[in-house]
């Protein structure tokens, strides 16, 4: 039951409104009762009176479309605590405003040249919008720039959320405007995907994307052969459940660049889960959506196809932090088999060209064959170079040498090599501040060569520049320092230093 | 005792503007259960006599009350009176002052009614009206409504009654402050954050009025009413802890005239029992 309050609400007509509510609410015993205060300019005490009566007789009360004043009067005595109460909402509209981004949820529009509103596609989107900001404000907590929205307004009949975005511009903009920036773009890209997946959220703050995989999976079932159609969930099965963060819908519309920050938009598909996923989604919006038409990307993302192929290429192997085709094809066709899954799914919900569902689903069959884990190994590690993270630098190069069947020995002098570097990088690169530190680890080639980089920001230094220590002297004789560049020297089959872009860059390389 | 004790010091009777005679009061309080009770009416004090005497043993524990509007500059405030001896003459020249100003202010009113809107009410009503201790806006507003002058009450007050201005003479908060406490009493503020009971006085404002009202002898604030959300009356009740003031719990039932139930003070016997609680009721001799 809806009733509307009107004018004034003050002690000449309090107990009048009281009676004329209680004789409705007599009517419909037990139905809910939302106040539209659309109309209402004022309420004294003696209002308020009424409505904590109401509240008593039917605890199912709420108030909607509140204005500032009424709020902050309802806000001040405690009502706000005591029962829902919305506010009302300023009316934005958005027609020949900039489209600023896209996503599965709802359009971005700029308004103007601060802000920007996400219009969401669902009508009631109240409870999206209190979601996605909730998830924003976890994400920025755990160190993900974002935006988080100031304001919810109404636009049509859909709900807007309103945020204060100075002056960006999204990668898909850069890209389509300047595509001699693609490497800078993939570098940034890659560098804020890197930092979501090394988040860890905290138990049960995000869905787990893992069962959404899992919904597709058991959707598609019915869809595929048998035995297609049993690997596919046993594949998605077989994936552990991992606590780090996903962001659901990373494509270059939804990073943002605001003076020399890059920001993360469009949080509510944030949820937790096996990169695996990721790479699924970011594969279908450069590829897979547009794989029958290349005009969808084009529409969607305001740059050419190529574009997008070479962009989702160079994005998966700086993600991996290998140059190795085959690797990077590896890891590709994984992503594949979750995003034809979606996109069969979808397809097949929407009830789109059955051509298009028949070519995805003959892709998905061959790629089920082949493929025998969902699982990758990221071949880099982002950590702030200090010495606690040592030891989490050493089991990442040590699993990566484990697999490849090194030798004891190699393993302890690349484990020796891998500690001097480390712990230089430590103690000096930004001293006294504290930066970060990417470990690459690459194990290629015939012979078999394990390949160690180690990137920071730091002061430019290059360790092979100084002359090596003279182990001929005594203890007593000796320089200190220098020692331990020259036993990884020694220990390494080479070492090369260069200082790139702001980056020292120190290779080691072992042939094993 | 105290704890699971169920309290309401704030009623009327149609001694002032409530529906329930003083002896229908009774009947209600104990049909509620109500262990600790006190009957306020409007700056008038003759329920008191009557619910006293009424009163057998074994009955509700009765503590003499009343309710003043006070007026100053600054605002409008009700200051209830507690435990007074109701013959001490300064209760008693409080009281007939209010009723004089009250009978001023009514007499006024009727006369401009008749004069500006024509309205005339036969003499005996006139007569009934002005034989209540406290006859007020709402009593006209009713006789208009009963003689088909307007719709409802509120609309022939807001309407008509309302539209007489005058620079009335008024009880201040201190002059009622003072008498009270001359007369053995003790003086409580009504809803606090209501003002005169439909206003909003919050925070700063709030606790500066605290203050004033303090400073002219106030011993105690109506944390506990029917009208505050769980917050105000925690604020209140922090308000009281730091200033050391005397706490009391009260619906303003009026019967039928208003939608407050009896014994509805927000106060639950659960919560635990506020030490100035405790003391206003030891003050007035529990």
């Amino acid at each position: 039951m809806t009733i509307e309050l009107v004018g004034r609400i003050d002690s000449n007509n309090a107990a009048q409104f009281e009676k004329e509510v209680e004789e409705r609410i007599g009517k419909a015993p037990g139905e809910p009762i939302v106040l539209d205060a659309a109309d209402l300019n004022y309420i004294s005490s003696a209002g308020l009176r009424v409505i904590l009566h109401l509240k008593k007789i039917n605890n199912d009360l709420k108030l909607i479309n509140v204005n500032s004043d009424v709020y902050e009067i309802l806000d001040m005595t405690g009502f706000t605590e005591m029962m829902p109460v919305e506010k009302a909402y300023r009316v934005v509209s958005v027609e020949g405003c900039e489209e600023i981004g896209r996503g599965a949820n709802g359009t971005i529009y700029r308004i103007d040249h601060d802000n920007v509103v996400k219009v969401y596609n669902n009508a009631d989107a109240l409870s999206d919008i209190k979601h996605e900001r909730e998830v924003a404000k976890l994400a920025l907590i755990l160190g993900i720039p974002t935006a988080i929205s100031y304001d919810v307004v109404r636009v049509g009949n859909s709900y807007g959320s309103v945020f204060e975005l100075l002056n960006a511009r999204s990668f898909s903009k850069i890209l389509a405007d300047e595509p001699d920036k693609m490497d800078w773009c993939v570098k940034e890209y890659v560098g804020m995907l890197h930092k979501i997946h090394d988040t860890v959220v905290p138990a049960g703050k995000l869905p787990d994307m893992k069962e959404t995989v899992l919904s597709w999976a058991t959707a598609l079932r019915d869809h595929l052969p048998r035995e297609a159609g049993e690997k596919l969930l046993s594949l998605v099965n077989a994936v552990p459940h991992d606590d780090h963060m996903i962001h659901g819908d990373y494509h270059t519309k939804n990073l943002e660049l605001q003076n020399d920050e890059v920001l993360i938009i469009d949080m509510d598909t944030l949820a937790v889960g096996n990169p695996i996923f990721e790479l699924a989604s970011i594969y279908n919006a450069f590829i897979g959506f547009s794989e029958m038409d290349h005009e969808v990307v084009k529409h969607f993302q305001g740059f050419d196809f190529e574009i997008s192929k070479t962009f989702w290429h160079k994005a998966l192997a700086a993600y991996l932090g290998t140059a190795c085709e085959t690797k990077i094809r590896e890891v590709e066709d994984k992503a594949r088999v979750i995003g034809y899954t979606r996109l069969i799914r979808r397809a097949i919900r929407r009830h789109e060209a059955q051509e298009m569902i028949d070519h995805w689903k003959e892709e998905l069959i061959e790629l089920l064959k082949e493929t025998d884990t969902l699982l990758f190994d990221r071949n880099e590690l982002d950590v702030i170079a200090s010495a606690e993270n040592l030891s989490e630098v050493q089991s990442f190069v040590e699993e990566r040498l484990e697999a490849a069947n090194c030798s004891p020995k190699v393993m302890m002098q690349i484990g020796v090599a891998v500690e001097e570097i480390f712990v230089n990088i430590a103690n000096y690169a930004y001293a006294p501040e504290k930066g970060k530190a990417t470990v690459r680890v690459e194990v290629s080639g015939d012979p078999l060569t394990v390949s160690i980089t180690f990137i920071d920001h730091g002061t430019p230094y290059d360790p092979l520049a100084k002359n090596d220590p003279d182990v001929t002297l005594s203890a007593k004789e000796r320089q200190i320092g220098g020692l331990g560049i020259f036993i990884t020297k020694k220990f390494m089959d080479d070492v090369l230093y260069e200082y790139k872009d702001g980056q020292n860059i120190l290779t080691l390389k072992k042939t094993v | 005792m105290f704890p699971g004790i169920k309290i309401d010091l704030h009623m009327h009777t149609s001694v002032s503007d409530g529906s329930d005679t003083p002896r229908e009061i009774v009947d209600r309080v104990k049909e509620a259960n109500i262990d600790v009770f006190s009957v306020t009416d409007h700056d008038a004090t003759e329920a008191c006599r009557i619910v006293r005497d009424l009163l057998k043993k074994g009955d509700p524990h009765f503590i003499c009350g009343a309710e003043f509007s006070c007026k100053d500059k600054l605002g409008q405030y009700h200051i209830l009176a507690y435990h007074y001896d109701p013959d001490a003459q300064p209760i008693e020249d409080l009281v007939e002052k209010g009723h004089r100003l009250r009978m001023k202010k009514v007499t006024a009113r009727l006369d401009f009614v008749q004069n500006e809107f024509g309205f005339v009410f036969p003499k005996e009503e006139i007569e009934a009206l002005l034989a209540l201790d406290n006859p007020g806006k709402p009593h006209i507003g009713n006789l208009m409504v009963k003689y088909g002058y307007a719709e409802n009450k509120e609309v022939a007050i807001r309407n008509y009654i309302d539209k007489l201005h005058f620079s009335d003479e008024y009880i201040k908060p201190e002059e009622a402050i003072e008498s009270v406490l001359r007369g053995g009493g003790i003086p409580v503020l009504a809803h606090p954050f209501f003002g005169n009971g439909d206003q909003l006085v919050i925070g700063k404002e709030m606790e500066d009025r605290l203050k004033r009202l303090m400073d002219f002898g106030l011993m105690g604030v109506e944390a506990f009413y029917s009208g505050f959300t769980p917050k105000l009356t925690k604020e209140m009740l922090d308000f009281a802890d730091r200033f050391g003031l005397l706490i009391t719990a009260g619906s303003d039932y009026h019967g039928e005239n208003k939608l407050v139930r009896l014994g509805e003070t927000g106060y639950k016997n659960s919560t635990s029992f506020p030490s100035g609680l405790l003391k206003f009721l030891e003050a007035c001799g529990l």
